[in-house]
């Protein structure tokens, strides 16, 4: 009897420890990563850095926000790249239309890219829901649709926003990070209250958590699936708006890599892609590795040719490290 | 006998004499071509489809190709919508499909404009277009022992750029502006690319005169404008104040590498980049790059269609042109801020009318293989 309790109280703790361990894995993952970069170039560490990091990470923290609510379902939207195209052109053609200057009636083309990006997106969850199609499926296929469509509407033209008050995102600084920082982390903060404190947020956990037992309780998942890929799609059109932000250009081409980017990140961070685990947090620190690998692979001088492979392995790495992987009996 | 079966009967009597009359133009013309042997070219075409075979529109490099095959199309008196577009979307394998599929449909009747997506692929596609006896010009893309002249008339032309030594001259007016001394960065295309190689390469050709410049370092950022705002990001962490000067393989380079120093505040870096696209024009012209070089995409796309197309209607006839008609680099134009307002006027404002038969006016020379 003894020899068993001790054993089972031992079990006990052990559970406790690895529970906190994968909990934090992702972010000791990046202070790891940090720590070596910063010891192989002291410069890395600078404020400036960071604002070059935060900078560069910041569109694609919408656009992986955005999706870490569909992962977090147990769905996928693979249409990032086509909607924050869509998004990008449409705000600028949009923007110029009603005077090309925010202190004019120019400030509507904001609001009007977002219900552009939602609209994308609450399509994208009636195919998917509607149609019955799976959502890897319907979300790629949109995808392609919003780079095409994004593609008609310039004729391949990029389309350059000149006004100094919108581009302030970029050139005006507080305590010497740029406004489009501090933009990214209100939505940040406005997507963790989505996430905690709205039944939204909480039935997005009961979807991927598990789906039958959602239905039973009388939940209309299909209902809230829609919900969950409308607002990411108004994330991605966020992420969309502080592209233009941070380059001044909207062309089809703006929403590119973002695919790889934000399924990266969100997974590096932690998020299960079988869904009910994980959340913001997570993938705020999953898009924060990603950019620290990408910047400082250039800071330490890393030749480009091993650049890519080297991401590859460190994305494998970081997976393994910050994903619980020993409760689930297979993966797909 | 009711009409519907006198009207069936009718027709396939229409259609066995059509099949008979089909098969023996088939075997008169099998017999014709065995009398005057192979590599003797079929008679000129007459209203050949037209088609150009690129990656796609949303590079505006391709888009001013495509529109040059547009305009051509148009100076034929027919509407753009005549031209068909192939787009292989970075896929050799697309190209040659598509290739395949346009000349069954067409039965060989195809004038053929293309850029076969990477050098082994061009020589399947002309091997494909010449066996269905229609006519193809290539752009960029060939391997050094392909040649035109060895498939008789059916491979019309290839043309190219050689893009060292103008990325030299734009490299040797970047040092200048340094003063001769300091450091500088290149920002550089896809790895792999041919013209990312060349124009590094110019770029090191230059330095080699310029001893107190130090070439601080090299990094492919993919002729793409998002991955050269944050490559530029890390430089300036890693060399900060020692980088004086920054050479971009393409002007999309430039645009990503002015956004990133303009969030540091530095307005003043001397730049330089290569393509000549419209918006970089501008920017030569506010003195924010200090040159660029114009490939004219415009007629390149043009003329490669002009050339298959009067080749296969017979206007002229490709193997009785010297060698440098069939291989020839295309034109480039420097392009700094004191022939930038110029320069605009003359070819942007408003894009200038060729004169799509003056095949070879413009071009820069026979291809040489190093």
């Amino acid at each position: 009897m003894t020899i068993l309790e001790t054993s089972g109280g031992k079990r006990g703790r052990a559970a406790i420890g690895r529970e906190v361990l994968v909990k934090w894995a992702p972010l000791l993952v990046l202070l790891v990563l940090c720590g070596i970069f910063a010891l192989m170039e002291p410069r890395f560490l600078s404020t400036r850095n960071f604002a070059r990091i935060l900078i560069a990470a910041s569109p694609a923290l919408m656009v992986a926000i955005g999706v870490t609510f569909v992962i977090i379902m147990g769905s996928i939207d693979l249409s990032m790249e086509g909607t924050v195209s869509v998004c990008a052109v449409a705000f600028a053609l949009c923007f110029l239309w009603f005077g090309g200057t925010l202190a004019s009636w120019a400030w509507l083309a904001l609001p009007i890219t977002l219900l552009v990006g939602a609209a994308l997106g609450f399509i994208n969850g009636l195919i998917h829901v509607k149609l019955k199609i799976p959502s890897f499926m319907a979300s790629l296929a949109m995808g392609f649709v919003g780079t095409g469509l994004a593609m008609v509407t310039t004729g391949g033209d990029r389309i350059r926003i000149e006004d100094e008050l919108f581009r302030s995102l970029l050139t005006e600084r507080i305590l010497n990070f740029p406004l489009m920082v501090y933009v990214a982390g209100i939505f940040l903060l406005i997507a963790w209250f989505i996430q905690t404190r709205t039944t939204l947020g909480r039935n997005f956990y009961a979807v991927g958590g598990g789906e039958d037992l959602a239905v039973a309780s009388g939940l209309n998942v299909n209902r809230v699936r829609v919900m969950g890929f409308a607002l990411a799609g108004m994330f991605f059109s966020v992420g969309a708006l502080l592209a233009v932000g941070r380059i001044g250009i909207a062309e089809t081409a703006t929403g590119n890599n973002f695919m790889f980017l934000s399924i990266t990140a969100v997974v590096v961070g932690g998020t299960a892609l079988w869904g009910g685990i994980g959340g913001v947090w997570n993938t705020l620190v999953g898009v924060l590795i990603v950019f620290v690998i990408g910047n400082g692979m250039v800071v330490i001088g890393l030749p480009g040719y091993v650049q890519d492979g080297v991401l590859g392995i460190l994305v494998i790495l970081a997976v393994i490290l910050s994903t619980d992987r020993k409760s689930i009996s297979f993966v797909k | 006998m009711s009409t519907f079966i006198k009207k069936f009967i009718e027709r396939e009597k229409i259609n066995r004499r059509n099949f008979l009359f089909a098969s023996a133009y088939g075997l008169g013309g099998a017999a014709a071509l065995g009398a005057f042997g192979p590599g003797t070219a079929r008679a000129a075409l007459t209203d050949p489809t037209i088609a150009w075979s690129y990656r796609n529109r949303t590079n505006p490099y391709w888009n001013e190709i495509v529109s040059g095959g547009e305009a051509f199309v148009e100076s034929l008196g027919m509407s753009k919508g005549a031209l068909t577009h192939l787009i292989n979307e970075g896929s050799s394998e697309k190209s040659l499909a598509d290739v395949k599929a346009i000349l069954a449909k067409t039965s060989g009747n195809l004038a053929l404009a293309i850029d076969t997506n990477d050098a082994p692929n061009a020589r399947p596609v002309v091997e494909a277009v010449a066996g269905a006896g229609g006519y193809a010009s290539t752009l960029w893309n060939k391997t050094d022992d392909l040649h035109p002249w060895d498939f008789g008339d059916n491979y019309v032309s290839h043309m190219s750029w050689s893009d060292e030594g103008p990325a030299e001259q734009t490299a040797r007016i970047l040092l200048d502006a340094m003063g001769g001394k300091g450091g500088v960065v290149h920002l550089g295309g896809i790895a792999s690319n041919n013209p990312a190689i060349e124009r590094l390469q110019g770029l090191k050709n230059a330095l080699k005169d310029y001893p107190d410049v130090e070439l601080l370092a090299a990094e492919p950022a993919d002729w793409d404008t998002q991955k050269a705002n944050q490559v530029m990001s890390a430089f300036l962490t890693r060399y900060g104040d020692e980088i004086t000067g920054v050479h971009c393989a393409n002007d999309t380079i430039a645009y990503g590498v002015l956004e990133a120093l303009r969030a540091e505040g530095i307005e003043d870096m001397p730049i330089v980049s290569y393509d000549g696209n419209p918006q970089a024009v501008k920017l030569v012209a506010d003195k924010k790059i200090l040159a660029t070089v114009f490939t004219n995409p415009h007629w390149g796309g043009g003329i490669t269609a002009s050339l298959a197309y009067h080749a296969a209607t017979g206007h002229f006839k490709p193997s009785e042109e010297p060698n440098e008609h069939r291989e020839f680099y295309g034109p480039t134009i420097l392009i700094r801020p004191e022939d930038a307002v110029e320069f605009k006027a003359n070819y942007l404002d408003s894009v200038p009318t060729y004169d799509w038969t003056d095949f070879w006016g413009p071009s820069n020379g026979a291809i040489v293989y190093k």
